[in-house]
C-alpha cells in the first residue's frame, strides 16, 4: 500500500509540468476562446533556445538557461500568434485550430533537424534533493516546478485582475466587439496574450527540462495530449483548475500504471478524460464569465 | 588539323558505338540506394548511414571505381531516401527504389519497416509464382534477430545480438562471480528493445547461470521513471539490464541517482553506445557496458569513422555497417561481373544477390565477418562502457 501510495505521490508531483503547460492553454482559450495546440510544442522549442545560452557562455548557471528559455518562449509565442491567428479570420474556429496543429508539426520538425532528433541534457536545479517525509520521499526538483506553477498562476491572476492590461483582456474575453468600441485595441491584448503565454511556456519548458534532466522532441506530442486533458478536465479557461487537474492526472497516471501497468496506463486517463466530457463537462473549476 | 579532327571524330565514333574508353568510363555510374530514418526522433540514424555511404562511395571512387563485366569502371552514385520509419513509407520507397536504375538498396533503419518490407520481397528466388519485388536489400542498422529469412533478396550485415548478449553475460560470470540475479528494464512499445529484452537478455542471462528476478516497463517517450525505479531498488539485483533507447536510458539513470540506487552491473542496449547516450546523461551512464561491433580501435576503423565526420556523419555500429556494405557490394559487383548498363538493371540485381548469397565472410573494419545460411552476418565485436564521457574498449571477447 505503502509503495502504491508512493507511486500516486510521484505521478502527482510530476503532474506539476503538465499544469505548467496547461495552464498556457488555458489561458489563450480563456482569452480568445481558441485552442493553440501549438503550446506544448513551442515551450519545448523556447526550452532549446535556452540551451543555446551555453553555446556563448560554456558553464552557464542553470538560471540563466531558464532566463533564456522565458525570453526565446516570449518571442516564439509571439511568432505563433502572428503565424496561426493574426491572419487567420479568427471567426473559424478551425481555421486556427488547423493552423496551430501545422505549427506543431513544423516547431517539431524545426527541432528534430536542428538537433537531429538526439535528446539532448538540460541543466537541473535540486534534482539531487529528496526530501523525507516519514515513509515519502519528494523530488525537491519537482517541487520547485509545483512551486513555479502556483508562482505562475498568482502572478497570472493579478495580471488579469489587478492590472489595466488585464482588465482589457478580460474584456476582450467576453466581449470583444464592446471592448473595440470601447478602444481596446483587440489584436494588441491578443498578442500580448501570447507573449505572456509564450514566456509562461519558456518557463514551463525550461521547467519540464530541468525535472527530466533531458530535452528530446519526443516531449511535444504527449505533453499536448496531457495539456489538452488537464485544460479540459480543470475547466477550459480557469488557471488554478490547469493546476489541481495536472497534479490529479500525474496522480491518475501512476496510481494506472502502478495497477494496470504501462501499456494501459494513458487508456485509464483518456476514460478520465471522457468521463469529465460526459459528467462534467465544464470542468473541476469552469471559470463564470470565461476569464481566468 | 587534319590529325586533331580525326581522333575527335574517332572519339565521338567510339562514344556513339558505346565502346569502352577512358573518357566513357570516367561517365559511367552504377547507383546505390540507400533508405532509412532521416526524420523523427531517430533521423540521426539516417544521417549517419548516408553519411557513411557517401564516405565510402567517394573512397571507392577515388580508387578508380568499380570494374565492369566489359572491363570499363563505373564511379558509385550514392541516393537516400527518407522512410521515417514508418513500414508503410518503407514499402513505398523501397518501390520507388525498384522503379529507378539502382541495383541495390541500403536500408532501412528500423525493424518494424524492415520487417514488412522484406515481406513484399519476392521470398524465394525463381519462384514464378511470387510476384514480389526482386530486388536485393543489404540491410546496415534494422538489427532484430533473423529479418533476413524471410526472402532470399535480403541479407543483412548487422551483428547478431543473441551471440553479442550471451558472450557478454558469460564474461560478466568471469567477472563479477557473486552476482546471481537480472533486472530487466524494457521499452514496451519499442520493437527493437521488447525483442532485445524478452528474446535476448533475459534468455541469455538465464543461460549463463543468472536469475531474472524482475522487470519494469516504461514507453519510448515516457519522462518519469520515479515508480520503475522504486521496483528496481526494492528488488536489487545485481545486474540491471536496460533495454531502451538513449532518451529513456538517460531519464531512467538520471531518477536512479535521485533515489541512490546503483546496481552492481549496469548492462545497455547495443543501439546506446553511441554520443547522443553521451550528450544526453555522460555522467550518469558512467559504467554501462554494451556490446558493439564498431569501435575505433584499429587504423581502417579510425579512418572509416574520420571519412564518415567529413560528410557530417558520426561512426557507430550502424553507420560502420553502411561503410562495410559499400565495400562488400563493389566487391560483389566486381565478382560477379554486373554489365552497368542501365538497360540491365535487373540482370545485374540478380547478379549481386546471387553474389551476395555465394559469400562465406567478408570484411569488416574490426575483422572479418561470417556469413550465415539465411543471409546475416555474425560480425566480430567488443565489449565498450562508458568512461570519461566517452565509450572505451572494455574487453575484445575475440
Amino acid at each position: 500500500m505503502l509503495d502504491f501510495l508512493q507511486a500516486v505521490l510521484d505521478g502527482m508531483l510530476f503532474g506539476a509540468t503538465y499544469a505548467l503547460i496547461g495552464i498556457g492553454f488555458t489561458l489563450v482559450f480563456g482569452v480568445m476562446h481558441k485552442i493553440n495546440m501549438a503550446y506544448a510544442a513551442a515551450s519545448i522549442g523556447g526550452a532549446y533556445c535556452g540551451l543555446l545560452i551555453l553555446q556563448v557562455m560554456a558553464g552557464a548557471s542553470p538560471w540563466l538557461v531558464f532566463l533564456c528559455a522565458f525570453a526565446s518562449g516570449g518571442l516564439i509565442g509571439y511568432l505563433v500568434y502572428l503565424a496561426c491567428f493574426h491572419f487567420i479570420p479568427l471567426s473559424s474556429p478551425l481555421a486556427t485550430l488547423m493552423s496551430t496543429v501545422g505549427m506543431l508539426l513544423l516547431i517539431d520538425e524545426i527541432i528534430v533537424h536542428a538537433t537531429e532528433g538526439r535528446a539532448l541534457g538540460y541543466p537541473a536545479v535540486f534534482d539531487d534533493v529528496m526530501l523525507r517525509a516519514g515513509e515519502f520521499s519528494l523530488r525537491g526538483d519537482l517541487l520547485l516546478v509545483f512551486g513555479v506553477s502556483v508562482l505562475c498562476m498568482a502572478v497570472l491572476l493579478f495580471l488579469l485582475y489587478k492590472t489595466r492590461l488585464g482588465l482589457a483582456t478580460r474584456a476582450v474575453s467576453q466581449q470583444p466587439v464592446a471592448a473595440q468600441l470601447c478602444g481596446i485595441r483587440v489584436t494588441r491584448v491578443n498578442a500580448v496574450t501570447f507573449v505572456i503565454t509564450g514566456l509562461l511556456g519558456g518557463i514551463a519548458g525550461a521547467m519540464i527540462g530541468a525535472s527530466v534532466g533531458a530535452l528530446s522532441p519526443l516531449l511535444t506530442v504527449p505533453l499536448t495530449v496531457k495539456g489538452l486533458i488537464v485544460t479540459v478536465i480543470g475547466g477550459l479557461g480557469s488557471i488554478p483548475g490547469a493546476i489541481v487537474a495536472g497534479l490529479l492526472v500525474g496522480a491518475f497516471e501512476n496510481a494506472f500504471q502502478v495497477l494496470r501497468g504501462v501499456t494501459e496506463r494513458d487508456l485509464y486517463v483518456m476514460l478520465l478524460l471522457f468521463a469529465f466530457l460526459i459528467f462534467r463537462p465544464g470542468g473541476l473549476f469552469a471559470p463564470k464569465g470565461g476569464g481566468g | 588539323m587534319k590529325t586533331l579532327a580525326t581522333a575527335v571524330a574517332a572519339a565521338l565514333a567510339a562514344m556513339a558505338l558505346g565502346l569502352p574508353s577512358d573518357v566513357t568510363a570516367q561517365e559511367r555510374t552504377v547507383k546505390i540506394t540507400g533508405f532509412g530514418a532521416k526524420s523523427g526522433v531517430i533521423r540521426s540514424f539516417g544521417i549517419n548511414s548516408e553519411a557513411a555511404m557517401l564516405a565510402a562511395a567517394e573512397e571507392i571512387n577515388k580508387a578508380g571505381g568499380v570494374k565492369l563485366a566489359d572491363g570499363s569502371k563505373a564511379k558509385i552514385a550514392v541516393e537516400f531516401l527518407d522512410d521515417r520509419c514508418n513500414a508503410e513509407e518503407g514499402i513505398s520507397v523501397i518501390r520507388r527504389i525498384y522503379g529507378t536504375d539502382a541495383i541495390v538498396a541500403v536500408g532501412p533503419t528500423c525493424s518494424n519497416v524492415a520487417e514488412p518490407l522484406f515481406g513484399i520481397l519476392q521470398k524465394k528466388v525463381d519462384d514464378k509464382g511470387d510476384s514480389g519485388l526482386q530486388m536485393p536489400v543489404f540491410t546496415d542498422v534494422a538489427i532484430k534477430g533473423g529479418l533476413a529469412k524471410i526472402s532470399e533478396w535480403a541479407f543483412r550485415n548487422v551483428p547478431s545480438e543473441f551471440i553479442m548478449y550471451s558472450s557478454l553475460y558469460y564474461w560478466l560470470k568471469t567477472q563479477y562471480p557473486d552476482a546471481k540475479t537480472v533486472y530487466g528494464g524494457v521499452e514496451e512499445d519499442f520493437a527493437h528493445s521488447r525483442a532485445l529484452w524478452y528474446s535476448v537478455m533475459k534468455d541469455r542471462a538465464q543461460a549463463n547461470g543468472y536469475t531474472i528476478v524482475g522487470e519494469s516497463k516504461w514507453l519510448l517517450n515516457d519522462a518519469n521513471f520515479a515508480t520503475q525505479v522504486r521496483e528496481m531498488k526494492k528488488v536489487n539485483a545485481d545486474i540491471l539490464s536496460i533495454a531502451a533507447h538513449p532518451f529513456t536510458t538517460c531519464g531512467l539513470l538520471k531518477e536512479m541517482k535521485r533515489q541512490g540506487y546503483k546496481p552492481k552491473v549496469l548492462v545497455g542496449l547495443t543501439s546506446s553506445s553511441t554520443s547522443e547516450t553521451l550528450q544526453g546523461c555522460a555522467k550518469d551512464v558512467e559504467g554501462m557496458i554494451i556490446p558493439t561491433s564498431f569501435a575505433p580501435v584499429n587504423k581502417e576503423a579510425k579512418f572509416a569513422a574520420d571519412q564518415t565526420a567529413k560528410y557530417k556523419g558520426a561512426a557507430d555500429l550502424h553507420s560502420m555497417a553502411a561503410w562495410e556494405n559499400m565495400f562488400i557490394l563493389k566487391q560483389v559487383m566486381e565478382s560477379e561481373k554486373i554489365s552497368g548498363d542501365k538497360s540491365q538493371v535487373q540482370a545485374d540485381r540478380r547478379k549481386i544477390r546471387d553474389g551476395l548469397a555465394k559469400l562465406k565472410t567478408t570484411q569488416g573494419l574490426l575483422g572479418v565477418s561470417k556469413r550465415t545460411a539465411d543471409r546475416e552476418a555474425d560480425k566480430p565485436y567488443l565489449f565498450v562502457h562508458a568512461k570519461g564521457g566517452e565509450w572505451k574498449v572494455l574487453h575484445n571477447p575475440l
